[in-house]
């Protein structure tokens, strides 16, 4: 077994376990990263890259506007991590779409809009209904279906490159001094003197902090530490297509496309959580519906399709906490990594680092399933 | 640099960057214009440089051409039909940020 | 709409596929035969019913081997079984739905994709040759050597100017044999099998003269060559391909002495590996082959895969040339009846027991040819980092070593990091070099490093097609 210390131990090498790394070592911290590399374990690489506020946090206001904070946060962000690494992140804010097939889906946009304002108490959640003729002359060069009848427009919303993100941020996190080690799986933490041993097979890190941010496994290992975090698998596939001229200059949560001129479909769930393969009927429910959107699409060939398990907590809201009865232990699990990468590179760390909790933060302690399953 | 050694029994005419192509029926495309002549069928996507066909069997994707206003057809998979207009395969047009 | 089921469906018309074919219907099977091809005959029968037809004298000219597979061929003509030719299947089940699409342009008829069902698989759909990336092999005028191959069968093209065949392998000899035939005039042949190739083979010598005409035909290949008149250059090492917008020159090295000579054609050739895309997408389970660094489905005597009612035959299972391709296939489909209950465990070993027999003996020569042309790391990692790896999404030697150091040694993180194996090709160009290069990062085996993980669509189906109703 060989020995090692840091400050941080950061379990999980995920769009969250790498931001949170990477924000941990520019704030000068001596950190360890750990990653199981397990390729069934895909989120962080098989997502929609969408930086995304619409919505997202019906029935939790204190999370829109920790969305709302993430998203401007991005582009300050984007740059300084840019500049890093020396990566392009392709990062794009022009506002995000949410198109509307026929008049139900139509009514039942402008009511989830509504109430969304409504419950926003700080005003700033920012998405409007658009008409038909305004969607269309947002994208003069491809052609409407003959179905859609309207969509809603978020001034907060913008997508990025989700693999490039990933990338960027484990460059920069290795060269601010940041140890990444793959090949690594947890398999027993122990707690003694304020200060944890996690223990690998091969290695024992010790740390005075170790922060759980691995996915579908954080229930697991937050157990170890006294942690309860349920989390819950759900599968979503997406197809790429080959790359054309750029026309779609918004992304949506079902159609967008890419900086080489790829379109990515998508936007599926289903309740599957023990593997990663597509199947038939997903990818042709996914590309029957983005043809009655953009028509046009039908002419271009699909050259690659995949799956991935989203991280999910039973709300779909983030889960922030530090063990009562192991100080110093934390588990962050959140279905929008890369939407609030920003954010938890930055606030988080501070919580982690210097104890700084950020306002109303207990929204996100997990306690709240306790209430909803008593009710 | 390939030439046909043989009469070809049927031809069609297929139109290749707006000229005029006879070939033998039953070719694909790719041998079709390698016999005629050109040897570069597409320009990259990410650095524009010129690609041909390099495998003729339909593994490597280099062959790709607009066919008939189709992107990325493997020209050496598909056979030559009257009036089909081909075209070099150019890069998109990609958004500048 | 009712969905047409099969007992057996095969992919691929080569001698496997055919003779599987022949055998499935002789028992009864209602049988389905795809291929991508317009034509049957795979690669080593290319074209063998138009060269029959309308090239006569250059048919017969091809050696005896091509023509025995117009036997074949005939009888699988007459077999009846169902047979779409230009059908490319692009996403296989696991319950082995099998949709399949036209390779012809989508503004025709033909274009609907279709779907079916089939009780069993046979993958027959034969090798590729093994990726060869060196400085310059992008560049127009450099190819693939079966490409040179595929031209003279399917079009009857030979090349002109300055033609120069590089490489190692009984295929390239194959090649350079053909065009000389064929009256072309080769510059030069640069043979990159390593000195002290053949002492390490000669142990597997044995066993290969039990099949002498393998070894007979590849000494007559060897002679034929040496009389030519070609410069051959051996153990040759670094070759570059150079040229502006096309190849306009090839350097090498032999000994410590780098030359450079110009050319209009460079054909490549490193080995042939099988095409494992579609049991890769099927999540079939593979395994190294050391001695030819490649991967191959794991499979019982009578091909069949980890994957239930899965078979493969022929050389996209193990690459062992036509003749045993064809065994194979025989021996694959009588399982795959006696599975159905159409034989006996016994009458299958009764029927089986010549086959079998055949198969040692044509496969004597194997081990010897293995390890005759067995490529070394350094012929396939190249020493020049700016070399394309990925041809598809342009990435470098370089690219690949660096990501590899900050620590993603697995092929799909890399992937998700630099792109490669990401474009239209599906890795099928850089897949292998790929694991070799992150191997030789690591200092372990490509079998350990593993390979990229293979998705649907086998081949590229349009969004309109994927969207409408079979």
């Amino acid at each position: 077994m060989i020995n090692e210390n840091a400050e941080v131990v950061v379990v999980g090498g995920g769009v969250i376990g790498v931001s949170l790394a990477y924000g941990m070592v520019k704030n000068g911290a001596k950190v360890i990263l750990i990653d199981k590399v397990d390729n069934r374990l895909t989120a962080s690489r098989g997502n929609f890259g969408l930086v995304w506020v619409q919505g997202k946090g019906k029935g939790m206001p204190r999370y829109v506007e920790w969305c709302i904070e993430a998203t401007e946060k991005w582009p300050e962000f984007a740059e300084n991590l840019e500049n890093e690494s020396g990566f392009n992140l392709d990062y794009e804010k022009t506002g995000g779409l949410e198109i509307c097939l026929g008049e139900e889906e139509h009514q039942e946009r402008v009511n989830f809009i509504e109430e969304m304002s409504q419950a926003s108490s700080s005003g700033r959640y920012d998405c409007e209904m658009i008409s038909l003729k305004e969607l269309q002359s947002m994208i003069p060069e491809i052609k409407l279906g003959k179905e859609v009848s309207g969509a809603s427009f978020c001034s907060h919303d913008g997508c990025v490159n989700p693999l490039n993100l990933l990338k960027a941020m484990s460059s920069s996190f290795q060269e601010n001094g940041g140890d990444y080690r793959p090949e690594q799986l947890v398999q027993k933490i122990e707690y003694s003197s304020n200060s944890f041993k996690i223990e690998t097979g091969t290695h024992s890190f010790n740390a005075k902090k170790i922060v759980l941010a691995c996915g579908l496994m954080t229930t697991k290992l937050a157990n170890m530490v006294g942690m309860k975090v349920p989390v819950i698998a759900e599968r979503g596939q997406i197809l790429v297509t080959e790359s054309t001229s750029r026309v779609f200059n918004y992304p949506t949560g079902g159609i967008r496309q890419n900086y080489d001129g790829s379109f990515m479909l998508g936007g599926s769930q289903e309740a599957v959580s023990n593997n990663i393969e597509t199947s038939y009927e997903v990818l042709q429910n996914i590309a029957k519906r983005a043809i009655r959107i953009l028509p046009n699409l039908k002419n271009l060939q699909m050259i690659r399709s995949w799956a991935a398990l989203r991280v999910l907590t039973p709300d779909k809201m983030p889960v922030y906490l530090e063990s009562d009865q192991y100080p110093g232990a934390y588990a962050i699990t959140s279905h929008s990594g890369v939407s609030l990468a920003s954010i938890h590179s930055s606030n988080l760390v501070d919580w982690i680092l210097e104890e700084k909790i950020p306002l109303g933060f207990s929204s996100f302690h997990p306690q709240r399933f306790n209430v909803q399953e008593a009710i | 640099m390939f030439k046909k050694q043989y009469e070809s029994h049927e031809t069609v005419t297929i139109i290749f960057e707006g000229k005029s192509l006879d070939v033998e029926i039953g070719q694909t495309v790719a041998a079709a214009l390698l016999g005629g002549g050109h040897l570069i069928f597409r320009y990259t996507r990410v650095s524009g440089e010129p690609r041909a066909a390099y495998c003729f069997m339909g593994v490597c994707f280099e062959c790709l051409l607009e066919i008939n206003g189709q992107r990325n057809q493997q020209g050496c998979m598909i056979p030559v039909s009257d009036g089909m207009k081909i075209k070099r395969q150019l890069p998109p047009k990609v958004k500048i940020l | 709409m009712s969905i047409a089921e099969y007992d057996y469906t095969i992919i691929g018309t080569g001698p496997a596929g055919m003779a599987a074919a022949i055998t499935a219907r002789k028992h009864g099977l209602n049988v389905l035969v795809l291929d991508e091809q317009p034509a049957v005959g795979g690669q080593i029968f290319r074209n063998i019913e138009g060269l029959e037809k309308y090239r006569n004298s250059e048919y017969h000219k091809l050696g005896e081997e091509y023509l025995s597979g117009s036997k074949l061929v005939q009888q699988f003509r007459n077999s009846g079984v169902v047979y779409l030719n230009g059908r490319s299947v692009w996403q296989i089940d696991g319950d082995l739905g099998i949709h399949h699409v036209s390779t012809i342009p989508t503004d025709q008829k033909s274009s609907v994709p279709q779907f079916c069902k089939t009780k069993y698989l046979l993958i027959a759909v034969g090798a590729m040759e093994r990726p060869m990336p060196l400085p310059g092999w992008t560049l127009p005028g450099v190819m693939a050597c079966t490409a040179a191959d595929v031209l003279y069968k399917s079009s009857g093209m030979i090349p002109q100017g300055k033609v120069i065949l590089a490489g190692s392998g009984p295929l390239l000899l194959l090649i350079a044999c053909r065009l000389l035939d064929a009256g072309v005039k080769i510059s030069a042949f640069l043979d990159t099998t390593p000195r002290g190739a053949l002492i390490q083979a000669l142990p597997h010598l044995p066993k290969a003269l039990r099949e002498f005409g393998y070894l007979k035909k590849g000494l007559e290949m060897l002679w034929k060559l040496r009389t030519s008149g070609i410069p051959i250059y051996t153990g040759i090492q670094e070759i570059e391909a150079l040229g502006n917008s096309k190849l306009e020159k090839v350097r090498f090295k032999k000994g410590m002495k780098h030359s450079e000579v110009s050319a209009d054609l460079l054909l490549l050739h490193n080995g042939v590996v099988p095409n494992v895309q579609i049991t890769r997408q099927l999540a079939c389970d593979h395994s190294w082959y050391d001695v030819q660094r490649y991967w191959e489905p794991i499979v019982d005597d009578w091909g069949n895969t980890s994957m239930e009612r899965t078979a493969v035959a022929g050389d996209c299972g193990r690459v062992s040339g036509a003749v045993v391709s064809e065994i194979s296939g025989h021996l694959s489909a009588l399982d795959t009846v006696r599975q159905l209950g159409a034989i006996t465990l016994n009458e299958r070993d009764k029927l089986s027991r010549n086959l079998r027999q055949s198969l040692q003996s044509h496969k004597s020569a194997r081990p010897f040819l293995d390890k005759l042309f067995q490529p070394r790391q350094n012929q396939i990692v190249p020493n020049k980092e700016d070399v394309l790896v990925c041809r598809c999404e342009e990435v470098t030697v370089r690219e690949i070593r660096e990501t590899v150091r900050l620590g993603f040694q697995n092929p799909d993180r890399l992937k998700s990091m630099i792109r490669c194996g990401m474009g239209p090709c599906q890795a099928r160009m850089c897949g292998l070099s790929v694991s070799e290069i992150i191997a030789d990062e690591k200092q372990i085996s490509p079998g350990e490093v593993g390979y990229f993980k293979i998705r649907s669509p086998i081949k590229p189906i349009t969004i309109g097609q994927l969207a409408e109703n079979d």
